[in-house]
């Protein structure tokens, strides 16, 4: 292929002029074209990021409190995100340059229903935070673990429901899944169904106040959020700490983490 | 002579099929290539389950480093009339009006060159007192390099990077930061308008391990002039349930 064959008619018949081939290396030219490629595969974006959607409340002062939407004290849950820190202190830990998110949640109120008193030893009998962390399901299981387990228990009455909706879109309840457009239709009735059941004003569904120290990382933020995609929570906000929280945290952290 | 001459076999390998499929390869990725901007600061975006994709028009994006310096991105439509060029041209006289309600005594104006200068940013985030400054470094040699160092902090004092940003929940007196949102959200462009209103026209890029604090800034600030829905960049995770 790349090379050109000179024929000079008979075969070597006179003088010299010998039969000539001219090859022409590319072995360069590839070396060349590789290295291109490779400048390109490395500047090229592929994969376009992702993005998470989320809506705070406005900063306004609402004056009056009665109106403010109060979460029941069964149905709250909240959460705090921190920071590992280094023992004995209060700086952040880092593992392999990666902020190590740790988890405390509560429910109900700060310091459980008594409230949580003023005395070193009346906060540390009724500081009701639990630690945990963010865990992917059990690879073996497929149970879910960490704050996944927790948020879980208190929203099983949604999931139940969504897990028959999944199983009823599995089984071509939503329509048939054998082409494109009826995986489309389904996937589209599915949806909305698990909206409706998300929603569902008869269902028991947990109130997810998420709150955060300013040393937690934004990875933990996000990865919060995932978790109230992931089991289906319909109602949850983000959060300024309060008094209560921060003394209950430091009160945790002091007792766990010496 | 009844020997069995064994024929010398050449070791030269053709390289044509090869060179063909490379070049091939190469016009692929140039041509679906889409270049990644520049940007002042590198982060990494947490990982998340969410499979929304981001919107590459009509989006403004804050770009927030670790230390909470902040720069800004509006990408817009491709149309002409709303070509990202002359948005901008059109950001920086809003912007300059609200801020010059607020500093009577020290208003910024700026020229046409500068503006022309303007136009042709990817990101931008430097003080407006200084703007004009680093816009006129574009005149000089290598004046391109010298405005990516200015913006990616050449530890020159009187180089500041990125748009001051402090706690502030007073809309009537808007800092810096509060300015240029809102100056994005009184642009004539409707898609872009509208995109911020329903929250996917606002994205916060942030890296994983930049503390809530600082990213919280950004958020109270937007906040407090009524951006309350907008989006945060992720990456995808692996498949997980």
């Amino acid at each position: 292929m790349a090379e050109v064959q000179q024929n000079d008619g008979g075969k070597g018949k006179k003088g010299h002029q010998k039969k000539m081939q001219i090859r022409v290396d590319f072995t360069p030219m590839v070396d060349m074209n590789m290295l291109l490629i490779t400048f390109f595969m490395l500047c090229t974006t592929m994969i376009k990021s992702q993005t998470l959607t989320i809506a705070l409340p406005s900063n306004e002062k609402v004056d009056n409190v009665e109106n403010m939407s109060q979460a029941s004290e069964d149905d709250a849950v909240t959460i705090i995100l921190d920071a590992k820190r280094k023992v004995g202190s209060m700086d952040v830990d880092t593992v392999n340059g990666k902020v190590v998110p740790v988890v405390y949640y509560y429910f109900g109120k700060p310091g459980g229903s008594e409230g949580l008193g003023d005395t070193p030893e009346q906060i540390a009998a009724h500081n009701n935070i639990q630690e945990s962390e963010f865990l992917a399901n059990d690879e073996k299981s497929g149970k879910a673990r960490g704050i996944r387990e927790i948020i879980q228990q208190r929203n099983k009455d949604v999931l139940t429901e969504i897990n028959k909706l999944k199983e009823k879109y599995a089984n071509g309840g939503f329509g048939s899944l054998e082409t494109k457009e009826g995986r489309e239709k389904a996937q589209a009735a599915y949806d909305e169904a698990a909206s409706k059941v998300r929603k569902d004003e008869n269902l028991k569904k947990p109130v997810i106040i998420i709150k955060s120290t300013p040393q937690a990382s934004f990875g933990s933020l996000v990865s919060v959020l995932d978790e109230m995609q992931i089991n289906s929570i319909s109602k949850y906000q983000i959060d300024n700490m309060t008094k209560a929280d921060s003394i209950m945290v430091i009160d945790y952290q002091n007792r766990h983490h010496k | 002579m009844g020997r069995v001459k064994i024929a010398k076999k050449s070791t030269f390998i053709d390289m044509t099929a090869m060179s063909d499929v490379t070049v091939l390869l190469l016009t692929f990725f140039m041509l679906t290539s889409t270049f990644l901007s520049k940007e002042p600061a590198t982060v990494i975006t947490p990982p998340s389950v969410s499979t929304e994709k981001v919107q590459e028009t009509n989006v403004v994006q804050v770009l927030v480093n670790p230390e909470g310096k902040v720069w800004l991105t509006m990408n817009n439509d491709t149309s002409a009339n709303w070509s990202n060029e002359k948005m901008r041209v059109a950001l920086l006289d809003k912007v300059s009006e609200i801020y010059n309600e607020t500093h009577k005594n020290n208003p910024v104006k700026f020229t046409d060159q500068q503006k022309y200068t303007f136009s042709k940013l990817g990101s931008f985030g430097v003080p407006l007192a200084k703007m004009g400054e680093y816009l006129d470094l574009i005149d000089q040699p290598e004046g391109q390099t010298k405005m990516d160092k200015w913006l990616e902090g050449d530890g020159d004092p009187n180089h500041p990077t990125g748009i001051p940003i402090s706690w502030n929940q007073n809309e009537a007196q808007p800092n810096e930061f509060q300015m240029w949102m809102k100056a994005m959200r009184q642009s004539s462009n409707e898609n872009l308008t509208s995109a911020i209103k329903d929250g996917t026209g606002v994205a916060i890029k942030a890296d994983q391990n930049t503390s809530f604090d600082v990213v919280h800034l950004v958020m109270d600030n937007l906040q407090t002039i009524h951006m309350n829905k907008f989006t945060l960049l992720t990456a995808l995770k692996g498949a997980e349930e």
